[in-house]
């Protein structure tokens, strides 16, 4: 049984090796990329993860200028996100909020297509199964982990555009954690109505996050974990106001994020432990009178492990 | 059966499976002489004061200052033919031959566990914290899936009604 096992795991190994850089299924990564900015669509898709079921409907529209994105959950209390080329805004009727999200170019650690063979470096991607979505037939491609650090990733292309119809990450057991998945979806028609807000915001609070590149002396990782590199560094605010640095980790495809806010503009008091949503698991701790809340879509092990490791060292003084 | 009644006694069954143990108890008459025995060898092992005062806790001191066991293990099965064991050395030893040697194994069975509980690697669950969205929507912005599957993630952000982690 476990000689069964083991000669199994090395024949899965053998094979991944083989198929960990097959061209054609970083070609389709490429298109799947391309064709999420360059096309203009609207269509509706369901969110499942951890027993909930949402649906919302998404609307891209691409012009000379660039791109607007326009996500509506259609589910429970309405929320909209319009995302412009630098902002993201993310509007709350029923608490008439605005949260503000304005970024610059060199803080936005977005997956380029030059950067797409790296992830071969910490998942073997081959092709999957094809399947047939909302009408399209779609080609699959996995991105296994080669660790448990990671989630893996089960994607489906349209044949056609290469649009992505469905994202189902899995953990090392196999298990679902979380999917995505078009019900419909049409190419072209899009006007540039169709991305503006429908919320008149005159009178609705503003939440601006100021998230400007900062280099955040001081605080790092004593280890860094396996297959992930920061990215980038931020000060920005959080929620009413509060100041926060934020450090990104990423592998190239999934992300964790490390905030650090000082004790004392926070009342409630800091309870450490691990916080699970689908897939994305929140540890919270405190370090040097700040509070640390790492955020990630990544297995809780390599969010607790990030946030084990973060320390502060004082600057050395001139 | 030995087994079963061994294991009934240090509350190792699940609830079924005791409620079985405990029915073949009631009927047959050999699990019924087992489980008397057992509990005879018990009560005198537990009568007996071979150790000396605060034994336990001069233990449990001295395996707190044992090196850190980071790795999570499972609570050790606590022997479960302990009773099964005893009763053969009963038979073919002596009773009072064996009290020397087998007061030590259960006392300090029990507290050997109690440290390992406190350094499981496995971390506490909390709720979801307060401004979650917040961070979730700090933290979509920055995430590289964004470029290949579009705004999609950000239904993660805003989602006000979160459910606690279920577990």
């Amino acid at each position: 049984m476990r000689a069964g096992a083991l000669s199994a795991a090395a024949f899965a190994l053998a094979t991944s090796v083989a198929q960990a850089q097959s061209p054609e299924a970083l070609g389709w990564l490429r298109k799947m990329n391309q064709a999420t900015q360059r096309l203009s669509y609207a269509g509706t898709f369901v969110y499942q993860s951890a027993g909930r079921t949402e649906t919302s409907r998404i609307t891209h529209y691409v012009d000379a200028s660039g791109d607007i994105e326009k996500l509506e959950v259609m589910d429970g209390v309405p929320r909209e996100i319009v995302r412009t080329r630098d902002t993201v805004r993310c509007y709350l009727p029923d608490s008439r909020v605005v949260k503000v999200d304005r970024r610059t170019e060199r803080a936005f650690p977005g997956l380029l297509p030059e950067r797409i063979p790296a992830l071969a470096r910490n998942y073997d991607i081959s092709l999957g199964e094809p399947r047939r979505i909302a009408g399209l037939d779609c080609q699959g491609v996995v991105l296994q982990p080669k660790d448990n650090l990671r989630y893996g990733y089960r994607l489906y292309a349209d044949r056609a555009t290469g649009m992505l119809m469905s994202a189902v990450t899995f953990d090392a057991n196999g298990q679902d954690v979380e999917t995505f998945t078009f019900t419909q979806l049409n190419f072209g028609n899009v006007t540039r109505d169709m991305v503006k807000p429908r919320h008149a915001t005159r009178e609705w609070r503003i939440q601006n996050t100021d998230a400007t590149p900062a280099e955040l002396g001081g605080w790092r990782l004593a280890n860094e974990l396996p297959g992930f590199e920061k990215v980038t560094e931020l000060k920005r605010r959080l929620g009413e106001s509060r100041p926060a640095r934020q450090m990104v980790y990423s592998d190239g495809l999934a992300a964790v994020s490390v905030f650090i806010e000082p004790l004392d503009t926070r009342r409630d008091p800091v309870r450490t432990g691990l916080a699970t949503m689908g897939a994305i698991h929140i540890y919270t701790r405190e370090v040097s009178n700040h509070m640390i809340t790492v955020v990630g879509e990544a297995p809780a092990v390599s969010v607790q492990r990030i946030a084990d490791a973060v320390e502060f060292r004082r600057p050395q003084q001139e | 059966m030995k087994d079963r009644i061994s294991a009934l006694m240090d509350g190792e069954l699940d609830d079924k499976a005791a409620g079985l143990a405990l029915d073949a108890l009631a009927s047959e008459g050999e699990a019924r002489d087992t489980w008397r025995t057992y509990h005879l060898i018990s009560d005198a092992l537990g009568k007996s004061r071979m150790l000396s005062d605060g034994f336990s806790e001069r233990v449990a001191a001295a395996l707190a200052k044992e090196p850190t066991v980071l790795a999570p293990r499972r609570r050790p099965a606590a022997e479960p033919r302990r009773w099964v064991a005893l009763a053969a050395g009963v038979a073919a030893v002596s009773l009072v031959g064996w009290l020397g040697v087998a007061p030590q194994q259960i006392a300090v069975a029990p507290v050997a566990q109690a440290p390992l509980q406190g350094t499981q690697a496995k971390p506490a669950v909390v709720p979801l914290p307060s401004g979650t969205s917040d961070y979730l929507l700090a933290h979509q912005g920055v995430s590289p899936r964004l470029s290949l599957q579009g705004m999609a993630p950000y239904v993660r952000t805003v989602s006000e009604q979160v459910r606690e982690p279920r577990r």
